[in-house]
């Protein structure tokens, strides 16, 4: 171990003995690999990378608060080698560059700049930041497209823009130096092509993975009177997780009236109130199971005519099911949106089962607001005993049983790199060059394993000994991991459209929710009321073109 | 000789003619700095015009020249002023600049808005903004979110009276010998210091909250069951008029207390001397006198409460089922989620009318009352 590596790892909070025992280790861990491979050199290599891996994730380390400025400013030094392997010292002398995202709880942004300051440093390029909340992100970022007053030069945006931006040209194709710097190999399949493209052209470097995966509560489902009651009240089957919804339906409402711990027992948790149209995602989750067929991509619109999806049999079903379970949840469920459900509600002990981003996982060991990290755990979205067919207007019962369709809500953040540097050779190498930066191999390692406000993306991640050196308690990540990584890879899952003007379905649809979940209109009328809405949505922003880019972006 | 001498300050009569003659050169030069202006102004317009619609390719990156031509016309227009007119001319040109400024910053975009009003223009629609007449307006005539929330405004509005009648109360109280007097009248006016998206979080969000809210908790002690605040159409509505006049009635309140302390004490005493009781004396005396004041109040409130939206955002997102939803809150779900910018300025622009009217009406049914009180 090089001098400067221990001073740095002393510096770092380290103790003599964990940095002995961690080089034991990962000399343990090089050496079997040397063996196993018969590669020497490849053996090194990976155990120098091992190590690398292991030294970033102690900063500053599982358990020992939450990292801040100085953190992110060192693991975006350790991460800068392969910027050195591209970029000459001082090369971007004089190039400044804006770049537009998030600043929501105080992450995206925030840790950007720590992560960048070292590349600023290095590289000589000086950059500007313009931070948004996210309710203002979506106006901001369209009022730029629409009155031609793109001022930054690289933006964090969510795959569902990708229609609005990458559609209309403003986004600058990545050179292929860049592909392989951050090793797009290593992405989870899902985001892979067309996931960051638009007609055939790679755009985006993804920082984020996102899924809605399902969490619940293991002390409800290992309890002893409940499984006791579940029996004496004649329910199939033994008391235990839900993999269907129609269990879900099913327990929420055996949980009505009985008690956990001395404390009202509530089942799942929905999320009727708007939010901003990110609540329409949680009835995505709860539809995907019911509409996605695997013979089929397309479950919101009809590939060929965006005829809306949201008023046939399936969607109406999840409407439903919403509507039947709410008088079984929380006394105020109607004006619960996702995000008390999931942190004034579930974090917090009331109720036993939500769908969720990896938020709800991430935070259950980490916030000083939760109480249920010990009593946590996590599985893919509940599947369905039957699956509608669009194009035979059947419901089909699949030889394999249940179908499952995990949603992949929101497809993750992204750093693009706008079209208007395309002019100046020097700034565009820079934008992308920082860009590269943050969508670095190691650096999603330690964005994923501390509060960033980002997932999983990449195969790499999903090593659990890398978090349990860490700290993380294993059986804890694994089940953890295990969600994410099984939605990801899973051949049905639901993947979002990429079309311009996508939140705005969303948010009508809200709208028309709201008024079916207050008892104001029947599920069908809700959903007939949405699709008519949408069709006017896709009339005023040009269906030819409309369903020209779904179908790009679903790669038909 | 005094009577062959010239008054003070009178020119002689051969410099009379220099003078009206130098100011024909002077208001002819200002006529044409005018019209030179002008055309430049009209010429840049033409330009800009040609330019963004792509009949010439001069590269204009912005709107700017025109606003530079803009300013150089208002200051043609100041300086042709004085030379055309004189003194006159000087005196206008003290209040021209704040007038031009004005048609800059509030008649032209009122008036640009009344266009965009009349077109289809969704921030992601491919094909830009184009013109659709009347659509916009049927649009609105047949949307029940709109109608839903203007009727919910109706339910607002009316509870600035209860909201008068409290703070008329409260008014009265601090305007009363009481202990802690001045203690009190800071203490009211501090909900109305604090920020409208504060007091959502603090009571809509906190306070209110169903499982550990204080407010909540305690409705439980007091035998509610299921103190879910937000859950009913009508006690949704009912709690966001709570907070929403928690923040308004201090205002409502300092105004009305102003009014009492201007009262004259020799009415009141002089009724007191005659037998009047409490109530009396406020019946007869009190009300009355405090009608203007009071007429005033009513009115700002109205009209700040047409314009209500933060709490309800914050706190309730318009539902349960649009239970809570106003015509703001409505207008700002269309242009900030659905990026609607045409829609959403008809809109703005027919509730603009709309308010204009309905508080016309008021200030003319106000001023007929207080005649006929008089």
């Amino acid at each position: 171990m090089k001098v400067s590596d221990f001073e740095r790892m002393m510096a770092i909070g380290l103790s003599r003995r964990a940095i002995l025992k961690t080089g034991a280790s990962l000399g343990a861990v090089a050496a079997a690999s040397t063996m196993l491979d018969g590669l020497g050199g490849f053996g090194e290599a990976f155990a120098q990378d091992t190590a690398f891996r292991s030294q970033l994730l102690q900063i500053p380390g599982v358990g020992k608060g939450s990292p801040t400025d100085a953190d992110w400013q060192k693991v975006g030094e350790m991460c800068l080698e392969a910027t050195k392997k591209s970029v000459k010292q001082g090369e971007f002398a004089g190039v400044e560059l804006s770049f537009m995202g998030l600043n929501n709880q105080n992450l995206h942004n925030v840790l950007f700049r720590g992560f960048l300051k070292p590349w600023e440093d290095y590289t000589g390029a000086k950059i500007t930041w313009i931070d948004l909340a996210q309710a203002d992100y979506n106006p901001r970022l369209q009022q730029a497209i629409a009155t031609g007053t793109v001022d930054f030069d690289l933006l964090e945006m969510g795959a569902p823009f990708e229609g609005d931006v990458c559609g209309k040209g403003l986004a600058s194709e990545m050179p292929d130096w860049v592909k392989a710097q951050i090793d797009m190999d290593d992405y989870v399949d899902y985001l892979k092509a067309p996931v960051g493209t638009w007609d055939g052209k790679t755009y985006r470097i993804s920082v984020d993975g996102d899924c809605h995966n399902f969490n619940y509560r293991t002390d409800y489902f290992s309890d002893a009177d409940l499984a006791k009651a579940w029996k004496d009240e004649g329910h199939e089957g033994e008391w235990g997780v839900p993999k269907t919804w129609q269990k879900v339906q099913e327990v929420t409402k055996f949980l009505k009236g009985k008690t956990v711990g001395g404390m009202e027992a509530v089942g799942y948790l929905d999320a009727p109130k708007a939010w901003g149209g990110f609540g329409f995602y949680f009835l995505g989750s709860r539809a995907t199971a019911y509409a996605k067929h695997p013979d089929d991509k397309a479950w919101l619109f009809d590939v060929d005519t965006m005829k809306p999806r949201i008023n046939n049999p399936a969607w109406v079903r999840a409407i439903q099911d919403v509507i039947d379970a709410l008088p079984s949840e929380a006394g105020d469920q109607l004006n619960a949106d996702p995000g008390t459900t999931a942190f004034q509600q579930f974090l917090a002990g009331t109720g036993s089962m939500i769908s969720w981003w990896g938020d709800v996982g991430a935070s259950a060991r980490t916030s000083d607001s939760s109480v249920v990290g010990d009593t946590i755990g996590f599985d893919i979205l509940p599947g369905s005993d039957d699956v509608y067919n669009a194009k035979t207007g059947q419901w089909d019962k699949l030889p394999s049983g249940p179908n499952h369709a995990p949603n992949m809500a929101y497809l993750g953040w992204g750093v693009y790199v706008m079209a208007r540097v395309d002019s100046d050779e020097k700034k565009k190498k820079a934008a992308w060059s920082a860009a590269a930066h943050l969508g670095g191999k190691d650096l999603a390692l330690w964005t994923a394993a501390y509060p960033s406000g980002f997932q999983c993306y990449r195969k790499s991640q999903f090593n659990i000994k890398e978090w349990v050196s860490a700290g993380y308690d294993e059986a804890f990540i694994t089940s953890y991991l295990a969600s994410q990584s099984n939605s990801y890879n899973h051949p049905n899952a639901a993947i979002e459209p990429r079309i311009p003007g996508i939140f705005q379905y969303y948010s009508v649809a809200e709208d028309e929710l709201a008024k079916v979940f207050a008892g104001q209109a029947t599920a069908q009328a809700g959903a007939d009321a949405i699709a008519s809405a949408w069709e006017k949505i896709t009339d005023q922003l040009g269906r030819e073109k409309q369903i020209a880019l779904y179908k790009a972006s679903l790669g038909a | 000789m005094s009577h062959t001498a010239m008054p003070a300050g009178r020119q002689p009569l051969s410099a009379r003619p220099e003078r009206a003659e130098l100011q024909l050169i002077s208001a002819r030069r200002g006529r044409r700095l005018f019209a030179a202006a002008t055309i430049f102004l009209f010429a840049v317009l033409l330009l800009q015009v040609l330019d963004a619609t792509g009949v010439t390719a001069i590269g204009l990156v912005s709107w700017r020249p025109l606003l530079f031509a803009y300013i150089i016309w208002a200051a043609a227009l100041c300086t042709a002023q004085i030379l055309i007119r004189g003194e006159d001319g000087q005196r206008a040109a003290f209040v021209l600049p704040a007038v031009l400024f004005t048609v800059a910053m509030v008649v032209f975009p009122t008036v640009f808005g009344l266009y965009i009003a009349f077109t289809d223009w969704n921030l992601s629609a491919a094909a830009g903004r184009r013109f659709n007449g009347l659509d916009n307006l049927r649009t609105l005539f047949a949307d029940v979110y709109f109608w839903n929330a203007l009727l919910n405004m109706v339910y607002y509005v009316a509870a600035v009276l209860v909201q008068y009648a409290i703070a008329f109360g409260l008014a009265l109280l601090l305007n009363a010998e009481i202990r802690a007097r001045k203690f009190f009248r800071v203490a009211f006016l501090l909900p109305l210091m604090l920020s409208p998206v504060a007091v959502s979080w603090m009571i809509g969000k906190s306070l209110m909250e169903y499982r550990f809210g204080p407010a909540a908790t305690l409705a439980r002690h007091l035998g509610w069951d299921n103190p879910a605040f937000f859950s009913t159409p009508w006690l949704a509505r009912t709690s966001i008029m709570a907070m929403d006049a928690w923040v308004s009635i201090p205002f409502m309140m300092i105004l009305l207390l102003a009014g009492l302390q201007a009262l004259p004490a020799e009415v009141k005493e002089a009724a007191k001397v005659d037998g009047a009781s409490g109530w009396q004396s406020f019946k007869e005396i009190t009300f009355p006198l405090m009608l203007p004041v009071s007429m005033t109040v009513v009115i700002l409130r109205i009209i700040f409460q047409l314009k209500l939206a933060d709490i309800v955002i914050n706190v309730t997102a318009g539902g349960p089922g649009g239970a809570t939803d106003t015509v703001s809150s409505f207008i700002f779900r269309e242009y900030r989620d659905r990026s609607n910018v045409g829609y959403g300025t008809m809109l703005a622009e027919f509730y603009l009318v709309v308010i204009i009217i309905f508080v016309a009406l008021i200030l003319k049914g106000a001023s007929r009352w207080m005649q006929r009180s008089n």
